[in-house]
Parts: C-alpha cells; sequence; structure tokens
C-alpha cells in the first residue's frame, strides 16, 4: 500500500486555483488560463481574497465558501500566506494541493517548510511542492504549469511519463517532449519534495497503467531506504530512465579507506540504477533518445544488428558506432536473406552487412532488402540509414518505413540526418511510432540500452 | 593469512620458521601503512626478519600505541581490493577494484548497495573494464562472487563499520588470501 495516492492530483474532478487573478502577469491568472485552454472538463473553482469573477468563472474569497469537494488545490500565492490557506485547505476537506510557490527550504525558510509539511500530513493531504511546476496529464487535462502555452508546448497523449525535481529542467524536458512524436502520459515536477517526494512519485508511475516508460531527473532523493524499496521493483515492470545531476565530491575529502574516497556519492546513485537495471543517461538528449526506443520498439531477441543505408558514409558510421558498443553486433546475413538479396538488387550492392542500396534507392528497394531480411534468424534489430538529400528518397520512403514498423516483431529505428525536408519526414515517421536519430551514435546508443534493458530484464535470479 | 603479533625479534624469527614472511606495523596514527614504509615483505632468513624487526620498531616508536604484526607471504597472483562504506541515504556500499594501486589511477570498480545477490556479484565484475585479469578462470571468478557475497553479508549485519578495506586480496591458483583488512567504526 502506498504512503500515498497521488490520483488525487492526476486525475481530479474538480479543482482550486487559490491566488487566481485578473491580472494577465500573475502565475494564478496562467494556471487557471491553462486549464481553461487545455480544455479541462472537471469543475474549475478560482479563489481570490477578491472575490471577483475571474476569466468568467465564479471566484470564491477563500476556499471553505466552495462548499463542494475538492480534489486538488493549486496554491500560488506568496509563501508567508501558505500556511494559513493550508489549514483552510485541511478544513475544508481538500483532499490533495500542488504548491507552486518558492521561498521555503530553497532560500533558507526550513522552518516555514517544516510547517506546511505538518499541516499537510495533519490533514492527510497530499501535497507536491512547494516551490515547483506541478502536474502536467494530457489524459486528464490536467496543467497546473504556470508557463503560458505560447511559450511553452504541451505534448500529445503518450506513454512517457516524466519526473524532475527542477522545475527549469522539468520545463525544458517537456518542451522538447512536446516536439517529438511518442508523447507523454505523466509530467511531475515536485520541487523541493516536502511531503510527496521521489520513492512516492517513482512508485505511482510504477503502477500507473498509461505510463510505458519514466524518465527522472534526480537531483538527490529525500528517504533512501525507501526509493531503494521501489527502484528495486521498477525496472521489472517497465524501464527507467535517469538523469542524475550534482556528480560532486562532497563528503569523499574526509574518506579514510580506498572504498570511501572511491565511492563517493554520485557513484552510489550510479550504482544504484545500475543494480536495479535503470538506465544512466548522460545528458538531457540521452533523455529522448532512450524514451523513445523503449516506448516504441518490442524486446529484441538477441544483439546482432542488419544496417541498411542509402549512403556508405553513413553506414560506416553506424557500423563504427556498433563495433564500439558494449553489448551490441553487426549481424551476418543467412544464405537464404543473401540469395534472395542478390536476386532482387542492382549489381552496385554489394551484398554484405551493412547493406548500402546506393545513392538511388527507393522505397520499393528499401522495402524489398527489409522483407529480405525480417525473418532473418541471425537478425536480430534493424538500423534503417534514411538520407533524404538523396534522389530516391522522398515521402513514400517514410512511409513505407512506418508500413515495416507496424508489421515487425524485431526493433527498428531510423537515422535520418538533415534539415527541413528531413525533419519532416521525421515528424512523419515518428508520429507513427518509429524512432528517428539525427546521428548514428545516438542511434546505436538507443538499440544498446534497449538490448541492456531487456537482458536485465529477463535476467536469471 | 595466518598472521601473529610479535614483541620481538625473535618471536619474528620463530614465526618465520625459515619461510619468506611480511611484517608490518598496525597503528591508529597510520591508516597508510606502505606510504609510510611501515611494511616488509618477503623477508627471508633470520638475519633479514631480525633487522627487518629493529627498523620496524624504531621507525614506529613514534606511533604509540602500535603493534607488529608478522604474516606468511602470500602467494603471487592478482591483486583485488574489496571495500565497504556506509551510505547515509541508502545503507552499506560494497566495491570490487582489480589491480592494486592501479584501482584509484583508472577508476576501474564497480559498487552496489548490500544485500548483493549472486548475480549482482557477477555483474561487478563484468563491470570491470579490467575483468579478464580475473575471469580468465571460472575458479577465480566464482571465489570473487563468493567473497563478495560474504563481504555483503557481513556489511549488512554489522551496520557500525562506516568503512572497510580488504586490500589487497590475492588471488592465485590455490585460492586467494586476504593480506590486509581494514575497518573504521
Amino acid at each position: 500500500m502506498s504512503r500515498v495516492d497521488l490520483a488525487q492530483i492526476m486525475n481530479p474532478k474538480s479543482v482550486a486555483v487559490i491566488g487566481a487573478s485578473r491580472d494577465p502577469d500573475k502565475v494564478g491568472h496562467v494556471i487557471l488560463q491553462n486549464y481553461i485552454n487545455a480544455g479541462y472538463d472537471g469543475e474549475l473553482y478560482p479563489v481570490n481574497k477578491s472575490g471577483e469573477d475571474i476569466l468568467g468563472l465564479k471566484t470564491y474569497k477563500n476556499v471553505d465558501q466552495i462548499k463542494k469537494s475538492v480534489d486538488l488545490a493549486v496554491i500560488a500565492i506568496p509563501a508567508p500566506f501558505v500556511p494559513g490557506v493550508l489549514e483552510e485547505c485541511g478544513k475544508a476537506g481538500v483532499r490533495s494541493v500542488v504548491v507552486v510557490s518558492g521561498g521555503f527550504a530553497e532560500v533558507g525558510n526550513t522552518e516555514l517548510e517544516e510547517k506546511i509539511g505538518q499541516i499537510a500530513m495533519k490533514y492527510k493531504m497530499p501535497m507536491i511542492g512547494p516551490n515547483c511546476l506541478g502536474v502536467m496529464d494530457p489524459r486528464s487535462r490536467v496543467d497546473t504549469l504556470f508557463l503560458p502555452t505560447y511559450k511553452l508546448s504541451r505534448p500529445s497523449i503518450g506513454g512517457v511519463s516524466f519526473m524532475a525535481q527542477s522545475g527549469a529542467v522539468g520545463s525544458t524536458i517537456l518542451d522538447l517532449i512536446s516536439g517529438e512524436g511518442f508523447g507523454l502520459s505523466k509530467f511531475i515536477s515536485y520541487g523541493n519534495a516536502t511531503y510527496v517526494d521521489e520513492a512516492d512519485i517513482l512508485e505511482y508511475l510504477m503502477n500507473d497503467k498509461d505510463t510505458k516508460v519514466i524518465v527522472m531527473y534526480l537531483e538527490g532523493v529525500k528517504r533512501g531506504k525507501a526509493f531503494l524499496d521501489v527502484a528495486r521493483k521498477t525496472a521489472g515492470k517497465k524501464p527507467v530512465v535517469v538523469l542524475k545531476a550534482g556528480k560532486t565530491a562532497e563528503g569523499q575529502a574526509a574518506a579514510h579507506s580506498h572504498t570511501a574516497a572511491l565511492a563517493g556519492d554520485f557513484e552510489t546513485y550510479l550504482a544504484l540504477f545500475r543494480q536495479f537495471g535503470f538506465i544512466i543517461a548522460d545528458d538531457l538528449s540521452d533523455l529522448l533518445y532512450y524514451a523513445k526506443v523503449l516506448v516504441s520498439e518490442p524486446p529484441p531477441k538477441g544483439n546482432h544488428v542488419a544496417v541498411i543505408t542509402n549512403g556508405g558514409g553513413a553506414g560506416v558510421l553506424v557500423t563504427d558506432a556498433l563495433a564500439s558498443s558494449p553489448n551490441l553486433k553487426m549481424g551476418v546475413f543467412s544464405a537464404t536473406a543473401q540469395k534472395a538479396l542478390r536476386k532482387a538488387m542492382p549489381s552496385i550492392v554489394s551484398i554484405r552487412n551493412p547493406l548500402d542500396l546506393a545513392g538511388d534507392a527507393d522505397y520499393q528497394r528499401y522495402g524489398t532488402a527489409i522483407e529480405a531480411l525480417r525473418n532473418d534468424p541471425g537478425i536480430d534489430m534493424f538500423v534503417v540509414v534514411a538520407l533524404f538529400q538523396t534522389p530516391g528518397a522522398d515521402s513514400k520512403l517514410a512511409a513505407e518505413l512506418v508500413r515495416f514498423k507496424d508489421n515487425m516483431d524485431k526493433p527498428m529505428i531510423v537515422v535520418s540526418v538533415g534539415a527541413q525536408y528531413t525533419e519532416m519526414h521525421k515528424v512523419l515517421m515518428e508520429s507513427a511510432g518509429l524512432p528517428v536519430y539525427d546521428s548514428p551514435a545516438a542511434a546505436v546508443k538507443a538499440l544498446s540500452a534497449l538490448l541492456s534493458y531487456n537482458v536485465y530484464k529477463n535476467r536469471k535470479r | 593469512m595466518e598472521s601473529r603479533y610479535v614483541k620481538t625479534s625473535s618471536d619474528a624469527v620463530s614465526f618465520s620458521d625459515g619461510k619468506p614472511i611480511a611484517m608490518k606495523v598496525l597503528s591508529p596514527k597510520a591508516l597508510h601503512k606502505t606510504k609510510a614504509g611501515l611494511v616488509k615483505l618477503d623477508l627471508r632468513g633470520d638475519k633479514e626478519v631480525a633487522a627487518a624487526f629493529g627498523v620496524l620498531k624504531k621507525k614506529a616508536a613514534w606511533l604509540k600505541p602500535y603493534d607488529i604484526v608478522v604474516q606468511k607471504m602470500a602467494h603471487s597472483g592478482v591483486e583485488a581490493i574489496i571495500g565497504g562504506r556506509m551510505d547515509a541515504q541508502f545503507g552499506p556500499v560494497i566495491m570490487l577494484g582489480l589491480g592494486g594501486i592501479y584501482v584509484e589511477a583508472f577508476k576501474d570498480f564497480a559498487l552496489r548497495i548490500c544485500p548483493i545477490t549472486s548475480y549482482d556479484a557477477e555483474q561487478m565484475i563484468e563491470q570491470l573494464r579490467s575483468k579478464d585479469m580475473i575471469t580468465y578462470n571460472g575458479k577465480t571468478k566464482r571465489l570473487v562472487v563468493d567473497l563478495l557475497m560474504k563481504v555483503s553479508k557481513f556489511l549488512v549485519a554489522n551496520d557500525d563499520v562506516k568503512e572497510l578495506d580488504l586490500n589487497p586480496v590475492i588471488m592465485h591458483e590455490h585460492g586467494y588470501d586476504v593480506v590486509d583488512i581494514r575497518i573504521l567504526k
């Protein structure tokens, strides 16, 4: 049984926005506006001391004047007023709160932060924050983010959930995800983690049926042992991609033994991630690279990769990246596949891996090649390089690759490098669930992560 | 490793019994014995043993309280370091590294949170760039896995241990020797 239930926060039937305002520059205004823009269809209750209607909605002076059940209160008022408002929420029976306001432990006001934590716990109101962006769920149309949609695009509905302490990193990632085809399940920026913390959120996402892949940006954890307990179970259920910030040597200066000198804080986190099958990202871009392959591709049955390309150089780059990968290998085409390929391909095409289809390859040549190899027992995964600058590559090629993707039980990813024309086809393919990478190295890293995750998941214990 | 505290040079000589031995000074004031010149290795013959005792006793004079310990020389083989640390957040953490002084130079080590499973222990070895130094034979690998599991159990059972080094552990054709242990509570 979870310590807290985040369902009220992620899928509320009614939301009060405390600190709602007529002033478009106020955070409380943007939050209310975003709820309206997102088409949230539950009850919406603006709360403002003046009580004047805001954005055409009936506005309440106090949360206890609402007199109806409130599943979630979003609190966007100056820090010193938060304890009083939390008390009111508790007495009025509000089920959960998101405190977006800053001005607590992050600026040294630890007492104020402890106080709001105690109030939230006293009333058993799960509280996200303070000092956070809050939550977003495109399915339930909950959106507590105080960033206007013209500045920060909102992703479509999908299977990747994202959790972050940092609001800035969180919003950056959210903006980036909106440019990817895979879509979002849940977004949770939890700030100071005074009540609801990493362990609670990870557990919630682990059990959330709409979440297929968990992506997290972590600076630290509030309750180490509780986090361990959840982390131990999570990767067995779904992939977790993690970016850990804070590679400091703090605390190591005082070490007396070799072990303590080497095994610092950061290394210990990495060890934990490795031990429990998390995929470790080195950079923000890695989070997206890994997320999109993990959310869309089936588990590979082995580690042998076929490379199909319309550019010789790009094929070599993929091959080089594969050679330095810790777990992937170039596959060898079976005799049957070789025979079929020799028969179908023009004589300029050498039948070997990487399979260079030549610069004039069109969608049919790609189709024939993939068809010949898709059931080859020596091939477990495909990297298809599609350079759209070449004469034969056009929208039909993008459509053909998507068609294969839909009918294939082996992982397949695409490498397409280029500007507008390429970008357009990238979006086409990605929105159909086919992961596209803009560099051979990124593509190979992603496949490698897909394989290691599945090796971990199927490990013998 | 067969070891004994000795008070006099003749104690040391009778312990060596004509076979090569190592001799070291143990003192809470000297954590890095080799660097401080407090370890003498491969002492052969009564004369060499007695002379080494004299040198170490002199060097250790300002390190009181101290002990001098003699050990049978370890077999030669691959050196490993196995250690532990109590992490404030996650509890005991176990470490494996290979190759003596190179562990720190190359930062080639693997960590796990305790308790570990035998799968975790195998993965710790797999993670090392220098894994081929021990995986060349299956027996050595099994010994390392076995030792890691034991150390993990020890760390879980003794949560007052802040830091632990088994360094070096020497793996050779007959098994392994834990040459030195350092525990900080």
